[in-house]
């Protein structure tokens, strides 16, 4: 997923550079914090600097191998950013993985030094930012089990990496330096990504799960305390629309163009796609118009079609588990 | 696995030590040479992707550059092949959707597709060089220090300094258990796939064990978690330096603006006419 400097162009590049720079400037912020309160010997804050760097050491080497995809023909590294979230925080996770970034940048030509800003939004931001917080930490929720966390480091890095992907996709679309359009190379890389991201779910979730069993003080998951049931729901909600949004916006452009299978039967019996209006019958203009009026997207794009329904259905969802909630007993 | 974790390692200490030999570019200060290499490539990169000619000139930086370092330039430039197959992979859909002729080479029709592609797998090449050229006549840790001067903040230039340092420690450590594992595994090769995330958990506790130390060691020596601002380790910025970035901004700028390879193409059109 390394942007090389051949597929970016300088306004890109800069805009990227001042995003991934205010967002450096955040988690700098946030881990100098951490860093600096070593009052406590032998707690958590003392260690951080030691942590990062060797979880920053851990993530470089680990993207040295390559794992191939099978019936691709391609190959794809990890990205590590959710491993490193679940031990050393979103914060502190993002600045190790831009470091390792860097490092990469600079020692091993992977990815080009102009693209470095789209690179730390692709594969920092959005998986210790955006995928840790949003999917690992619902899904993973404070008990910690081994099925959770599979599922909850599974979810994550595909998130991460789909999101990545599709970052990869408008960047070099808005950088107009490939030829190959946008719809083309998202079709291209989500797939890929989408294996990439399974094997990097399973490689997290053994590596956390042998962390979480020999010593779970390493995890910083193991350290927060159990927070109350109705907070623990709304991040399960948030979770869940994180993940519908991305799974929506990449699978609907496979939407068939092709007739469903009621209309292929209605044109079997009828000889025709569909039941055309009868002739003075004006209720069928009529209920046409109401329709149209009604309808908010008639010449709908099909993704932001996608993202849009899912929205409205996680909505109605949630405003019917809102109104059947049982009362609270007053004391 | 265990041949590329070794060879990982020889690769970083091979960049350590080409900085280390002693050659005029070394002297520069690296912020000058960091300055250098990031205005060459927002000037090569705002370069057109139909002027092929244009974008090969720039070919003269690397060139000078390692000269100037003292630098194997045929080494550098086979190494900054590895940029070519992602790029290939992108660029080569501009050859299948731009099929205009722009030239013809005899009874050749060349298109534009296969400009741009060119121009693509130059530009990544380009800047692969430059980058390799840099860490090689500046050294990681003079880099990280120069970017600390340059206003990068003190836990990121640490974070990057400790990445770097605990590469050795981990890659060492994975080197150990791979050994110890081949000696007592009776001659087997493969790991079970269950063994895997048992190794690397116990790979990252080691690890941490073994950075806890360092990090009580370095703590005891007055470290807080931070680099100090540099000081003691860090020349001043001299006339040399100041020579050496405009002098190469001052030709990068000329050969964006004043287009020589076509002027020279029109002299040279004139005088034959």
């Amino acid at each position: 997923m390394h942007m090389s400097d051949a597929l970016v162009s300088p306004a890109t590049a800069a805009a990227a550079g001042v995003a991934a720079a205010t967002l450096l400037a955040v988690a700098v912020r946030q881990t100098g914090r951490d860093c600096r309160c070593d009052g406590e010997a032998d707690g958590r804050c003392a260690h951080v600097v030691p942590m990062m760097g060797v979880m920053g050491a851990f993530v470089f080497a680990a993207q040295m191998i390559n794992f191939s995809i099978p019936g691709t023909g391609s190959s794809g590294h990890i990205v590590g950013g959710v491993l490193l979230a679940a031990v050393l925080g979103a914060w502190p996770a993002f600045v190790t993985l831009s470091s390792v970034i860097i490092l990469q940048c600079m020692l091993f030509a992977d990815g080009g030094l102009m693209a470095l800003g789209c690179n730390i939004v692709n594969m920092a931001a959005l998986s210790c930012l955006l995928a840790y917080p949003l999917v690992y930490r619902p899904v993973v929720g404070d008990g910690m089990s081994r099925g959770r966390i599979i599922a909850a480091s599974v979810l994550a890095s595909v998130v991460s990496l789909e999101l990545g992907a599709a970052a990869v996709v408008a960047e070099t679309s808005l950088s107009s330096v490939a030829a190959l359009p946008a719809r083309d190379f998202l079709l291209f890389m989500l797939p890929i990504h989408l294996a990439i991201g399974i094997g990097e779910g399973v490689a997290t979730a053994a590596v956390v799960i042998t962390l979480h069993r020999y010593d779970p003080s390493l995890l910083v998951d193991c350290q927060r305390p159990v927070q109350p049931d109705s907070r623990r729901w709304r991040r399960g909600l948030a979770a869940a629309v994180a993940v519908a949004l991305v799974v929506a916006a990449s699978f609907s452009w496979l939407a068939s163009s092709k007739p469903d299978g009621l209309e292929w039967s209605i044109g079997q019996v009828n000889g025709g796609e569909e039941i055309m209006p009868a002739d003075g019958k004006p209720i069928y203009g009529i209920v046409a118009d109401v329709q149209h009026a009604t309808a908010v997207m008639p010449e709908y794009n099909t993704s932001f079609a996608g993202i849009i329904g899912c929205g409205v259905i996680l909505a109605v969802v949630f405003g019917i588990t809102r109104l059947c909630r049982p009362s609270r007993r007053r004391i | 696995m265990k041949e590329r974790l070794a060879y990982a390692l020889a690769q970083m200490n091979e960049l350590e030590r080409a900085a280390e030999h002693p050659a005029p570019l070394h002297r520069i200060d690296a912020r000058a040479q960091l300055i250098t290499t990031a205005s060459f490539l927002i000037i090569m990169l705002s370069v057109p992707l139909g002027q092929l000619s244009e974008i090969m000139l720039y070919f003269i930086f690397p060139l000078v550059v390692s000269a100037m370092g003292g630098n194997d330039y045929m080494a550098v430039a086979r190494r900054s092949l590895v940029a070519v197959p992602f790029a290939a992979m992108i660029g080569i859909f501009n050859v299948v959707c731009n099929r205009e002729t722009v030239m013809t080479v005899g009874s050749m029709a060349i298109t534009r597709g296969w400009v741009e592609f060119l121009s693509i797998l130059l530009r990544g090449v380009l800047s692969v060089q430059a980058v390799m050229l840099l860490i090689r006549s500046t050294g990681f840790y003079r880099l990280c220090r120069s970017m600390q001067r340059l206003g990068v903040p003190s836990v990121m230039a640490t974070q990057l300094v400790m990445v770097y340092r605990y590469t050795y420690v981990l890659l060492e450590e994975a080197l150990a258990m791979s050994r110890a594992r081949s000696a007592r595994g009776f001659g087997r090769r493969s790991y079970p796939v269950k063994m895997w995330g048992v190794m690397i958990g116990q790979l990252l506790m080691r690890a941490f064990e073994r950075s806890r130390l360092v990090g009580r060691a370095m703590a005891a020596r007055g470290f807080t978690g931070c680099m100090p601002s540099p000081i003691g380790d860090c020349r001043a910025w001299c006339r040399c330096d100041t020579l050496f970035c405009a002098a190469w901004i001052a030709l990068l700028l000329t050969m964006r603006l004043w287009s020589p390879v076509e002027r020279m193409f029109s002299l040279f059109n004139s005088i034959m006419q």
